[in-house]
């Protein structure tokens, strides 16, 4: 196949003063006084790069997160903060060039997968993240998102889903799932439900389940099919990613969080419920309503949360006896350190599966797999984000799992990756997958 | 001496004030959790030495980090009072075990910014500069505690020392609280803190 010169390294070498200064109006747009706090609380102490599973896969320093937050910072100070006009060789203010805008481009794209777990390394709790996302969507407004990822937000953007697929086969996929549903349950009444009006939840997924692995939504339909749940997929809007979250152009990423929204709305569902997907549920519960700036008139849950509940409540019966290999759990960043879902997975998996064990270290302080980011999709660093992913790999292994679940489907896809390239040898699955082998049956 | 300090918290108020007057995105999704929890998490547990990894890590940065602080503390508190109350002559074995401890752990501490090069590359002259103006008050402050003709020397600096610190990394002092609240605040609201559990 042929290739032409890389368009990213194209664009960086055209690079003019009037790219440069948009670059600088959006950062100063998106610096807002949380941004600025942190530009006078770094003490640059270095101590978190211990945290980062770049860094401590490579003993880089431009991997550690405090170069990357200073990247942004120094040049937010030159151009923008008195002391950093007048000082600026004291304090390490730096105007933003060409070569600057390069190492940007490389470091917060291709060194960060946004995890946050600096942040909680950080003794001051610096939110690093959340200025390498700033500094992103400072890029993006330059046109210098790495094309790869900047495709997978247009691709969602033109098509509805970020996988480009058609509403035909979106349909026959959910009639397949749905004679499957009947097939193994016996119950020639047993839906996927698309467009029904006033259900209580409109399920939102990864289109990539839909593509690669429809037993996952096999495996959620059996799980609400067990709780008696209403719910539904719209036949326009079912895509839960937001790769806007990880280029950082709220523009772009507004819109496609807008779509869930306005189906929900237009069933008439309750509640928009968000299948496992990590960014999915930080960008749709966290971040959307501030993207649009529109308060939604329903609430936003993860499939976790609902299931916990029914599980909690006594809808939903396990056996763990069910399932008796050894499994352990990946925390997803976007869920768990920044989204709050914590303990629900565990109170499924505890009581879907007999052989429960914990990675160390987990919940908050769980590394990162190396995924997230928008590095899957950054094919131009695959090389890092293999590297980086070592740590979560020598932590499977420490396990002695057999099964590794993780309630996100980029996750999944690095931890397939993981298990081959560190040859770990174990399946990797979503917690319904494993919650809907446990399933008692009705009457039993 | 009183000017200058006085100046200087006074600019440092209004550099928070002003920081914060720059406005932040509204949040409108609904909160999982609240704030203060998370900010009272924030400053408490989650600060301990056994919780924070990267204190966990680095046990001897901490202990340095913990008494550089220290001894700038207590040396700024005898400083004030022999100002504002000349007549009062607080015991100084506190000030001399705070000042030498904390000229020590200044030192150690910048000795590892210039051997480490993951700090190096890190570090602007503020980050080196501020240091030794540091060590210098600590080391003056625990001098001037045996040579009291010491003093106008000390009160000098003393003053220099108020007047930079809103230019350089020494506003962090008032900027950490700030952050820690933005910290707590943002993770409690999101209910990550406090933490339901255990852990590690």
């Amino acid at each position: 196949m042929a290739s032409g010169p890389d368009p990213l390294a194209v664009r960086l070498a055209e690079l003019d003063p009037a790219a440069i200064q948009k670059i600088l109006d959006e950062l100063r747009r998106r610096f807002g006084a949380t941004e600025e706090a942190f530009a006078s609380t770094c003490v640059r102490c270095g101590l978190c790069a211990e945290a980062c599973h770049y860094y401590l896969t490579s003993q880089d320093p431009k991997d550690a997160p405090a170069h990357k937050l200073n990247l942004v910072l120094s040049v937010f100070k030159h151009h923008f903060t008195p002391g950093g006009r007048m000082l600026p060789g004291w304090l390490g203010a730096k105007p933003l060039d060409a070569a600057a805008v390069a190492e940007w481009v490389d470091s917060l794209f291709g060194r960060c997968s946004g995890c946050g777990r600096c942040t909680i390394g950080c003794t001051s709790g610096i939110d690093i993240r959340r200025v390498i996302r700033a500094a992103r969507g400072a890029l993006a407004a330059a046109d210098l998102v790495p094309p790869e990822l900047q495709s997978t937000v247009m691709t969602a953007v033109r098509t509805g889903n970020n996988m480009a697929i058609p509403k035909a086969e979106w349909l026959d996929t959910a009639a397949w799932i749905e004679e499957e549903l009947q097939g193994e349950t016996g119950d020639p009444g047993a839906r996927i439900p698309i467009d029904r009006e006033g259900a209580d939840y409109l399920y939102a997924i990864n289109p990539r389940e839909v593509k690669f692995f429809p037993l996952s939504i096999l495996a959620a339909a059996k799980v609400f099919r067990a709780m008696g749940a209403s719910w539904t997929f719209s036949s326009e809007s079912y895509d839960v990613t937001n790769y806007g979250l990880y280029s950082g152009d709220d523009g772009h990423a507004g819109l496609m969080s807008a779509r869930l929204a306005d189906s929900t709305e237009r069933l008439g569902a309750k509640t928009l419920l968000l299948g496992e997907c990590g960014h999915g549920f930080g960008a749709n519960r966290w971040e959307a309503q501030e993207w649009l700036d529109r308060r939604y008139p329903f609430p936003v849950r993860s499939v976790l949360e609902v299931a916990a509940e029914a599980l909690r409540e006594g809808k939903l019966r396990l056996d763990a006896s069910r399932y008796t290999k050894v499994v352990t759990l990946h925390d997803p960043c976007n869920l768990v350190r920044l989204g709050g879902i914590v303990e629900e997975q565990r109170l499924l998996l505890r009581a879907a599966a007999a052989n429960f064990v914990e990675m160390t270290p987990n919940r908050l302080k769980a590394y990162c797999c190396g995924g997230g980011g928008g590095q899957l999709a950054m094919t131009r660093y695959a090389d890092r984000r293999l590297r980086a992913g070592r740590l979560k790999a020598d932590q499977i292994r420490a396990t002695g799992a057999q099964t590794v679940v993780a309630p996100c489907h980029n996750c999944i896809d690095q931890l397939m990756e993981l298990n081959r390239e560190y040859k770990l040898g174990v399946e990797v699955k979503t917690v319904m997958e494993v919650v809907a082998e446990s399933l008692v049956p009705p009457g039993a | 001496m009183l000017g200058t300090a006085l100046a200087s918290a006074c600019s440092l108020v209004y550099l928070v004030w002003r920081t914060r007057s720059t406005g932040s995105r509204p949040l409108i999704s609904a909160p999982a959790g609240r704030r203060w929890p998370g900010v009272v998490h924030a400053f408490g547990r989650d600060m301990l030495p056994w919780e924070k990894e990267s204190i966990r890590l680095n046990p001897l940065t901490f202990l340095g980090g913990a008494l550089y602080h220290l001894g700038v503390f207590v040396a700024v508190i005898y400083v004030l009072l022999s100002v504002l109350l000349p007549g009062v002559h607080p015991p100084a074995v506190p000030l001399r075990l705070a000042a030498a401890a904390g000229v020590l752990a200044g030192l150690a501490l910048l000795l590892k910014r210039v051997v480490k090069p993951e700090l190096r590359i890190l570090s602007v002259p503020d980050d080196y500069g501020a240091n030794l103006m540091v060590d210098a008050f600590l080391l003056l402050a625990l001098a001037e505690s045996f040579f009291p003709r010491l003093e106008p020397v000390l009160l000098v600096w003393t003053s220099v020392l108020f007047l930079y610190a809103p230019v350089g990394k020494i506003r962090h002092c008032f900027f950490f609280f700030y952050t820690r609240i933005l910290y707590g605040s943002f993770l409690g609201r999101r209910g990550v803190f406090p933490p339901t559990s255990a852990r590690v």
